[in-house]
């Protein structure tokens, strides 16, 4: 089995995960859905990870956003060590360390973009005019000023993700989960938002983890893990444009021939 | 700080108004139903509250106001002369026939007394000279004598015992439980109408206490020289009156039962709507987790939801039941609310939203963070 690669000496790791296990139980019968898998982030790294539906994929990310706790492993997070017989702590430790940007935004569609991040703020302990000036610094970051009095309703597919990135983003969280981000945006929209991905975690060196099936997502990712049948089969640099233009021609002439 | 609570209410502006709708006709149902009842009951002390007597003597086990039985008019002195009364006099309270125009009978309650001008008694006048009642066979009649009496004015005569009594006043307001009208006439007439079997007898002493006079003192001293009858302070006097009507006839009973189904029904519409609104946005609890919520900030946000649907049901259904009230008196129904009785209904309010949000609670509790990610 590959193992996983690890971030570049320089950068600080935010979150690492060793021997991963995961076993869920459905009645009498036991269900193993991650099976020893690790996988480590540094600080502003972007990794994608891909696999089939149901290669364990989500169930990696709720242990690696710290949702569910692995039946047995060990998750360090921004520096804080994962104890499962503590899983109170979990909810301070996502508070604190991690932002999620969801496949369906998840917004609150009540409230304005700019509420939005200013609501997820207060749940992380920031309140009054230091969370109005922090939401409306997150909404610049992701260039959505102008629409910061805009109920979700009334802005597109790629604004709805960009006020869910602001949100992520507010309070400034070590580590980034995006779960399949751009699947429910066009290509020209998902583009922009991995630039916008890429600009926030190089320049805030934030770790992103981006789940995904869009092959799209390799343009800006560091490293591509996949993963099936609970098991990362791979770990690697994406291929380059040249090596993956060349691969295809590769494959034509065998066609051909 | 965004009121995520608030916000969802208002955007979900039908829900809500169905909330806000079933709290609104609990909160009616329950003032209109104990309301009315309130102001039936009133009519069982009304005369107790309006007649300036600070104690009430009367026969032993005397039920209430309207069911009096004799005992001697002598008495009268034992009270006159005890310490702390200021003044003694006796009350006769009788049903009475009355023949109407048409020839049929009916019952009426008379209350005689000497002098009705030194007891503030009838309080409403409409017609007519109190003092004038001393100057032959004649009485005050209420107007709510109409409903069973037809119409009257003051100069009619109507027969009493089969006697004609020529009606000089008329009063107002001056009501009993059992419906039956009542007139007001001298001590003497009423003894006089009463055939013979009052003779020498009285229904009630009144009294009003010397000024600075105590009345526990002044009431023990009453049953101590009034052994054979009972001695009632005003206040304990009204609600003996009062509650024996309760305890009779099943009113209350009837009336508990009624507040009982109005908080039911108001619970329920709350409790489904709110667990309605609560499934449509498990999504967004679960993201409220998910960024590092607790149950806690959920319970908040639910709890909020309750409190609001509460705070302006209960404005709703004050007011409604305000805008009933005038249309009550139309049909002769009175509806008292105190605000002693409004301020337990809003915290009955309160409390009965937040238990409808419990269910909720119990939802949310149970939510899974992991749902964020599925599609």
């Amino acid at each position: 089995m590959p193992t996983a690669m690890a971030p570049e000496p320089a950068a600080k790791t935010v979150l690492e995960a060793t021997r991963i296990t995961k076993v869920f139980r459905e009645g009498r019968e036991e269900v193993s859905v991650l099976n020893g898998v690790d996988i480590a982030l540094g600080a502003g790294e972007i990794v994608a990870l891909e696999g089939p539906s149901g290669s364990g994929k989500t169930t990696f990310l709720s242990i690696l956003g710290c949702i569910l706790t692995p039946t047995s492993g060990r998750v360090v997070v921004d520096g804080e060590e994962i104890d499962p017989a503590r899983s109170h702590r979990l909810p301070a430790i996502r508070k604190r360390s991690i932002g999620f940007i969801f496949q369906q935004y998840n917004l609150f569609p009540a409230l304005t973009a700019l509420e939005n991040v200013e609501y997820a703020l207060n749940i992380k302990g920031v309140s009054g005019r230091a969370a109005r000036d922090q939401a409306e610094e997150a909404l610049a970051a992701v260039d959505l000023v102008d629409r910061r009095r805009f109920l979700p309703r009334d802005l597109s597919g790629g604004q709805k993700q960009r006020v869910a990135i602001a949100r992520a983003i507010a309070g400034k969280p070590a580590v980034l989960l995006a779960d399949e981000p751009t699947a429910n945006l066009d290509s020209a929209v998902g583009a922009q938002i991995l630039e916008l991905f890429r600009t926030l975690a190089k320049s805030e060196h934030r770790g992103l983890l981006i789940v995904t099936h869009d092959p799209n997502v390799r343009s800006i990712a560091d490293r591509v893990v996949k993963i099936r049948d609970g098991r990362i089969v791979a770990d690697s640099a994406p291929p380059s444009l040249a090596t993956r233009v060349t691969a295809r021609r590769g494959k034509s002439k065998e066609k051909a021939s | 700080m965004p009121n995520l609570a608030l916000k969802n209410l208002l955007h979900d502006k039908l829900r809500s108004a169905m909330t806000i709708a079933g709290v609104a006709f609990a909160v009616t149902l329950v003032f209109v139903q104990v309301g009315l009842f309130m102001g039936i009951l009133d009519n069982a002390s009304v005369t107790i509250d309006h007649l300036a007597a600070d104690l009430w003597v009367t026969s032993r086990n005397t039920p209430n106001v309207d069911f009096a039985h004799g005992f001697p008019e002598t008495l009268v002195q034992r009270a006159r002369s005890s310490p702390g009364v200021e003044r003694a006099d006796n009350l006769l309270i009788q049903f009475l026939n009355l023949t109407l125009p048409n020839g049929a009978e009916e019952g009426m309650l008379v209350y005689g007394l000497e002098d009705f001008t030194r007891w503030g008694m009838p309080w409403a006048i409409d017609s007519g000279n109190l003092e004038d009642l001393r100057r032959g066979a004649y009485m005050f009649l209420d107007a709510s004598a109409e409903r069973r009496f037809g119409k009257f004015s003051v100069g009619d005569y109507r027969e009493v015992m089969g006697r004609r009594v020529k009606i000089i006043g008329r009063s107002r307001e001056a009501l009993s439980f059992t419906t039956s009208p009542i007139a007001f006439l001298t001590y003497d007439l009423v003894q006089e109408l009463s055939g013979g079997r009052m003779d020498g007898r009285t229904t009630y002493i009144l009294v009003k206490l010397a000024p600075d006079a105590d009345a526990t003192a002044v009431a023990a001293e009453l049953r101590r020289r009034l052994p054979h009858n009972d001695v009632y302070t005003k206040a304990a006097w009204a609600k003996r009156s009062r509650n024996y009507w309760v305890a009779s006839t099943g009113i209350g009973l009837n009336m508990y039962l009624t507040v009982f189904l109005g908080c039911l029904v108001g619970v329920v519409v709350v409790t489904q709507t709110l667990y309605t609104s609560t499934m449509e946005h498990i999504k967004e609890f679960g993201t409220v987790k998910a960024i590092g919520g607790s149950n806690a900030d959920i319970y908040r946000i639910l709890g909020a939801q309750a409190v609001i649907a509460a705070v302006i049901g209960f404005i709703a259904g004050r007011l409604m039941a305000f805008a009933l009230a005038p249309a009550m008196e139309k049909i002769r129904l009175k509806l008292i609310i105190s605000h002693e009785f409004a301020a337990i209904v809003f915290v009955g309010t309160l409390v009965l939203c937040l238990v409808a949000a419990l269910v909720s609670f119990r939802k949310v509790a149970k939510i899974d963070p992991a749902l964020v990610f599925r599609g």
